[in-house]
């Protein structure tokens, strides 16, 4: 009875520590704090997409140093508080409450992938803070939602400009290798909505799963099927996989592999060595910057911030610090267009009235019923040759 | 469909199933020694792997040497995972020993993604690139390396159960461990070695996989979970059933993909296990005389 009681003591004094802990913060955002503006991050920084997650973190780190030292916003710091999900959509939505309703961060940006940032939707929509994505599932900004913002090319830009560049190289009959998970499924359900628009036709449809050791058993269909070229549409590591078994498969007269900008990693380069020579992909202009023209202003965003980047941490920036540095830009310049006292949905209102904001994905130019922003212009086409990226403005 | 076509799919049945193969007998000798379903196998195919690569090209030793170091250093976590974990829960009960060992995979997987990091990590192929064309079809040469690789694992594991003390000893305890112990066998030894062992073996097959897939923190539970079904489709505990087990997969998912659809692949593979498992509870090979746990 004793350890009873003692038990239910216990409970009732945690609940009051936290309840006075609640009652403790502020009610609007960082308004009431006085001193800092907070910003919440939910990002992967384990499980299967920590690839991405931890190259973003690093990017909003260095970038909120460096807004700090420049005197913050309104002369207020601004600081940003990060959660990882461990690439899991319930640990996602746990993080985004903690950090709404504990932390009352005035926006948040979440996160890595497609599915924990539809996760925390209803999270977002229910506190009423802007939300701004960094996954590039084309559902994000599709499935419309007045607060959540997206800064990668989304497949429904993306897909439409790699199939012109593969209508352009003559290209009319179509194998395709799909990545089973979330990225995969979009783009695949893009492709098929567009390539009659462009007179391909898809011969060979064919998928992986994340994790297989081996795809010859779906190329060596899709050979038989007698395609012009392979349209892969994925972005983990078995990317290198389907390179190596093609070029196996293929000996003297492989098929040419097309790709997406989930391909635009370092590591599919060292991963398939030999076998990822020729391959084409489509991506925005961060792997390169020459391609914005050299000396204009979207070169000198993205070499500087290129620059401190692997300074700072001994390696290249890849496309998801890139849009991690845009996440975190929009939100803070909006802010900084604000003045002082400015509400969630202020912010939220003022972010929507971005206009030709340069960053390190592109030219952003957000509108009422466009919340990502931007444009195939904002796209280029790499091949990869001597184990480099290199650009092809023109298709061959 | 052609002929040529056919084989290629065939080779590509082995080679996958090759590599099932080798993580399944790592799920039986353990099995066999300790009556527990080990889910920290797949992480020993992940750490073949990742600790070649960082031997390879963290510390630059020679890529024959680095193999060998990742496999000696995977045998050796197998082994201190034992030590320090399994055996410590004295009383054996087996369902506290697999709550044990998806912890251990949790631990394993998390220190190797804190240690190598997020991203995946390449390795070499064993004897550079290229191919041999096998009446038309292809086949690679590090996929020649697999199947020898796999093939050398299972007569050496052949001869150590049939031909040396210390085999007929793990034999002598998965027939009976009381009956072991008495007639002087160090059965807890026994439990040890076989996790040295199914270590290596997972190991292995990790190591001669990196080079086309390349590796990363992440790999072990999917490959564990095809290797853990090889395992129960040959029957579990016997090694032979282990390697028929892990054939059989890779043989049902390529045909799966000729001739049904690559997207159900690993489903039709699964119903199929379902089905045999109805018709043959025991696994293709199994005996059903004996209820082991």
């Amino acid at each position: 009875m004793r350890r009873v009681m003692l038990g239910v003591l216990l409970t009732g004094a945690l609940f009051a520590m936290s309840l006075g802990g609640c009652a403790g913060e502020p009610d609007e955002g960082g308004e009431a704090a006085g001193d800092t503006y907070r910003i919440g991050a939910v990002l992967s920084l384990s499980g299967p997409q920590a690839g991405l997650g931890e190259p973003e973190r690093r990017a909003i780190e260095m970038e909120v140093e460096r807004i700090n030292e420049k005197g913050g916003v309104h002369g207020r710091p601004v600081e940003v508080l990060f959660e990882d999900d461990a690439t899991d959509e319930a640990k996602a939505v746990t993080a985004a409450s903690r950090l709404i309703e504990q932390e009352g961060v005035i926006a948040l940006i979440a996160a890595s992938g497609t599915g924990q940032t539809m996760a925390v939707r209803q999270e977002v929509e229910r506190a009423g803070i802007p939300q701004m994505s960094l996954a590039g599932g084309s559902v994000v900004t599709a499935q419309f939602s007045e607060w959540v913002f997206q800064t990668p090319w989304p497949n429904r830009i993306v897909v439409p400009f790699t199939l012109g560049y593969l209508r352009d190289s003559g290209v009319t009959r179509l194998g395709l290798l799909i990545d089973s998970g979330a990225y995969g499924k979009d783009g695949y359900d893009v492709i098929m909505a567009e390539v009659d628009r462009f007179g391909i036709e898809i011969v060979a449809d064919e998928q992986f799963n994340r994790g297989d050791t081996d795809m010859t058993p779906q190329i060596t269909k899709i050979r038989a099927a007698g395609p012009d070229a392979l349209l892969m549409w994925a972005a983990g590591a078995e990317a290198a996989t389907v390179l190596k078994n093609n070029a196996a498969l293929g000996g003297d007269s492989p098929l040419s592999v097309y790709g997406g900008p989930g391909n635009g990693r370092i590591e599919l380069i060292q991963g398939a060595g030999d076998a990822a020579e020729g391959f084409t992909f489509s991506a925005g202009k961060i792997l390169v910057p020459e391609a914005y023209g050299v000396g204009s202003d979207e070169y000198e965003v993205t070499t500087s911030f290129i620059d401190r980047f692997t300074e700072r941490f001994g390696v290249g920036p890849d496309i998801f610090a890139g849009h991690a540095y845009d996440g975190i830009y929009l939100i803070v310049d909006a802010m900084k267009r604000l003045p002082e006292g400015f509400t969630p949905e202020d912010l939220r209102d003022e972010i929507e009235r971005t206009d030709g904001f340069i960053g390190a994905g592109g030219t952003f130019t957000f509108g009422p019923t466009d919340h990502n922003g931007l444009s195939e212009d904002d796209l280029t086409m790499y091949r990869i040759e001597n184990g480099e990226w290199v650009l092809v403005g023109q298709a061959r | 469909m052609g002929g040529t076509e056919l084989l290629q799919f065939v080779l590509a049945g082995l080679k996958n199933g090759s590599i099932y193969a080798l993580v399944a007998l790592g799920f039986t000798l353990i099995y066999a020694a300790t009556g527990v379903i080990n889910f920290a196998q797949g992480e020993f195919y992940m750490l073949g792997g990742m600790l070649s690569v960082w031997a390879y090209a963290d510390l630059g030793l020679p890529l024959p040497l680095a193999g060998l170091v990742g496999v000696a250093a995977t045998a050796a976590v197998g082994g201190v995972f034992e030590l320090g974990a399994i055996r410590q829960r004295k009383d054996g009960d087996p369902l506290a020993l697999i709550v044990i060992t998806v912890g251990g995979s949790m631990v394993l997987s998390s220190m190797a993604r804190h240690l190598f990091g997020p991203n995946e990590r390449p390795l070499p192929l064993f004897s550079g690139g290229g191919s041999v064309s096998v009446f038309g079809a292809v086949l690679e040469v590090q996929t020649i390396w697999i199947l020898g690789l796999t093939a050398l694992a299972v007569v050496g594991l052949w001869y150590l159960y049939n031909r040396t003390g210390l085999g007929r000893a793990m034999r002598a305890c998965a027939v009976n461990r009381d009956a072991a112990r008495i007639v002087g066998i160090d059965t807890r030894l026994m439990v040890t070695v076989s996790f040295l062992l199914a270590a290596a073996l997972g190991a292995l097959a990790g190591l001669a996989v990196t080079p086309l897939t390349q590796t990363a923190f992440d790999v072990g539970p999917t490959v564990g979970i095809k290797g853990f079904a090889a395992a129960i489709l040959g029957g579990l505990g016997n090694p032979i059933a282990a390697v028929v087990g892990g054939l059989v997969l890779g043989m049902l998912e390529s045909v799966s993909i000729a001739f049904i659809s690559s997207t159900y692949k690993d489903a039709i593979a699964l119903i199929v296990l379902l089905a045999v498992l109805f018709m043959r509870p025991q696994g293709i090979l199994g005996r059903s005389s004996r209820e082991k746990v």
